[in-house]
């Protein structure tokens, strides 16, 4: 007589999931990575929220000479919208959330003194002894003032605030180098 | 005996450590002499001493360019330049003038520029003559002359060819990839960081506003309502180079060197830009005729007529040139079979006819 029992589906599962413990736990950590990433993919979607006071900046400064709509009109509208609204656009950069004071880029700067910082970049700062370029200036704000991290130089939380400052300095009629009190 | 001193675990390990620290230690005396071969006073080529003399660039907590763009108007003053920008501005000319360091000092790299080209011939004053900044007899700005300036201040739009909002340092890579046929530089490379601040300095010189489209910038683009609406083609093509090009460039479009320099640059074969450039369209172009029209040939700009242009470089597109790095291995196959064959067959057939070889 065969007393031998096969073991019950449920046991053989209870013991393979023993053995694959740790491939499963790290699959799982996979999977997570992959949804936290998917759910902040709105911050790359290609239209933009109209935030209060776009449309009197826009008039102000006639973005719409760039056309109503497209790349670039969309990149100054999401430019000025980090530049404003800092917490909500860059949240993932910077630790300062609504209640906080100088939460946003606006708190210490006006747009014009982004445009003359943008045609005043890549030259030499005396305190570092060497050359600084806008980019390298907004990724120190982000991770100092800011109290926050790092971008790369092709996120868009970098490159829409060069956009912005270049679209400023455009209604200016800056040219390289410019000075405030240009004479 | 040797591989039995490996069977100790000890040695394997302290082997492998001692060969990651060498590796290292190479990297930070190399990068270490880099750097201060970047303080070096820079050895200006002859174009770029006369085009940064005569725009004025010296030291200062105050520039203001001697260029006048029309008569009577002044450039404004503007924010000066420390010794280290003036570096930066000097390198990024030279290397614009002589990417391939021909003319430098013995035989020293300059700031490794040729990593990232390929072949002996590219250099970036070929298509931005000028040092980047073409003027005409009176002084003015050459209109399509891709003027580095010009480009400066119109960057960061939207480029139909990459749908990107293109940056200035992401255009000078597809040049090295594409029209030098070579490697992309890191964005923030010295190499990069010291055209830009050239490029910048040429748009403070010539007081340029930032977002303005002036006529000199990129290229003055030749569109069929402009020709004869013949269609473009290649006998009248290459008729035309061979009347217009090919005393240059040569019957094959392969360029001139002597003595280790490059007077004339390849159109074709290993040595041009690649199939990926915007110089090259195989079907229809406006940007090569374009180029052609307003700076070719040398001395003679604006003799061609649009039609003209336009069968010149629909014959020069469909010479054999390299591949781009998006064509695959079987196109870029082809396209070496094609520049290494084509050039004896073409020599030999032309001898049988005309009882002459082509160069």
């Amino acid at each position: 007589m065969n007393l031998y029992r096969p073991p019950s589906l449920t046991t053989r599962c209870r013991d393979w999931m023993g053995q694959q413990w740790a491939v499963i736990g790290g699959v799982l950590v996979v999977v997570a990575i992959i949804v936290v990433a998917h759910r902040s993919a709105e911050v790359f979607r290609v239209t933009t929220i109209e935030e209060p006071g776009w449309e009197a900046f826009s008039r102000a400064h006639a973005v719409a000479e760039f056309g109503d709509d497209g790349y670039f009109v969309r990149a100054v509208q999401h430019g000025y919208n980090l530049f404003f609204y800092t917490e909500k656009y860059a949240w993932r950069f910077t630790r300062k959330r609504a209640g906080d004071g100088h939460n946003s880029c606006a708190s210490c700067h006006t747009v014009e003194q982004l445009a003359y910082a943008f045609v005043n970049s890549d030259r030499e700062d005396p305190a570092l002894q060497r050359r600084v370029s806008f980019e390298e200036r907004v990724m120190r704000c982000y991770a100092g003032q800011m109290d926050g991290f790092v971008p790369t130089r092709y996120d868009p939380a970098v490159r829409d605030l060069r956009i912005l400052a270049r679209m400023v300095a455009r209604h200016l009629n800056l040219g390289e180098g410019a000075l405030r009190d240009e004479t | 005996m040797l591989s039995n001193l490996f069977r100790i675990k000890w040695v394997r390990i302290s082997t492998i450590i001692t060969l990651l620290a060498g590796f290292y230690f190479a990297a930070v005396v190399a990068h270490q002499q880099r750097a201060a071969q970047r303080e070096q006073p820079v050895l200006l080529t002859d174009n770029c001493r006369a085009k940064l003399s005569r725009y004025g660039l010296e030291g200062g907590e105050y520039y203001r360019s001697p260029y006048r763009r029309d008569p009577g108007t002044m450039v404004p003053v503007r924010r000066g330049y420390s010794v280290a920008d003036i570096r930066a501005i000097e390198r990024g000319c030279v290397i614009i003038d002589d990417l391939q360091g021909e003319q430098a000092q013995a035989s020293i790299e300059r700031w490794n520029a040729t990593r990232f080209v390929r072949g002996q011939q590219t250099s970036c004053d070929h298509c931005h003559q000028g040092v980047g900044d073409k003027q005409g007899a009176d002084g003015r700005p050459q209109i399509g002359s891709l003027s580095l300036g010009a480009s400066w201040v119109m960057a960061d739009m939207y480029d139909r060819f990459t749908g990107l909002l293109l940056p200035f340092e992401l255009r000078q890579m597809q040049c090295f990839i594409n029209s030098s046929n070579g490697f992309k530089p890191n964005i923030a490379d010295d190499l990069i960081r010291d055209v830009t601040a050239y490029s910048r300095f040429l748009s403070a010189a010539l007081d340029l506003r930032i977002g303005q489209r002036y006529p000199e910038q990129g290229i003055d683009e030749v569109t069929v309502s402009q020709t004869l609406k013949r269609g473009d083609d290649y006998v009248r093509g290459e008729a035309l180079y061979r009347q217009k090009c090919a005393r240059c460039h040569g019957a094959q479009g392969q360029g001139l060197r002597q003595d280790g320099r490059t007077l004339v640059p390849a159109v074709a074969g290993p040595d041009a830009f690649n199939l990926q450039s915007r110089n090259n369209f195989s079907f229809v172009s406006t940007i090569l005729p374009g180029f052609i029209c307003r700076n070719m040939p040398l001395g003679e700009e604006g003799s061609l007529e649009p039609q003209q242009c336009r069968d010149i470089a629909f014959f020069v597109s469909n010479l054999p040139r390299p591949a781009g790095d998006k064509q695959g291995p079987l196109r870029a196959a082809w396209q070496q079979l094609m520049m290494h064959g084509m050039p004896p067959l073409v020599g030999l057939m032309s001898e049988l006819t005309h009882g002459t070889g082509a160069p």
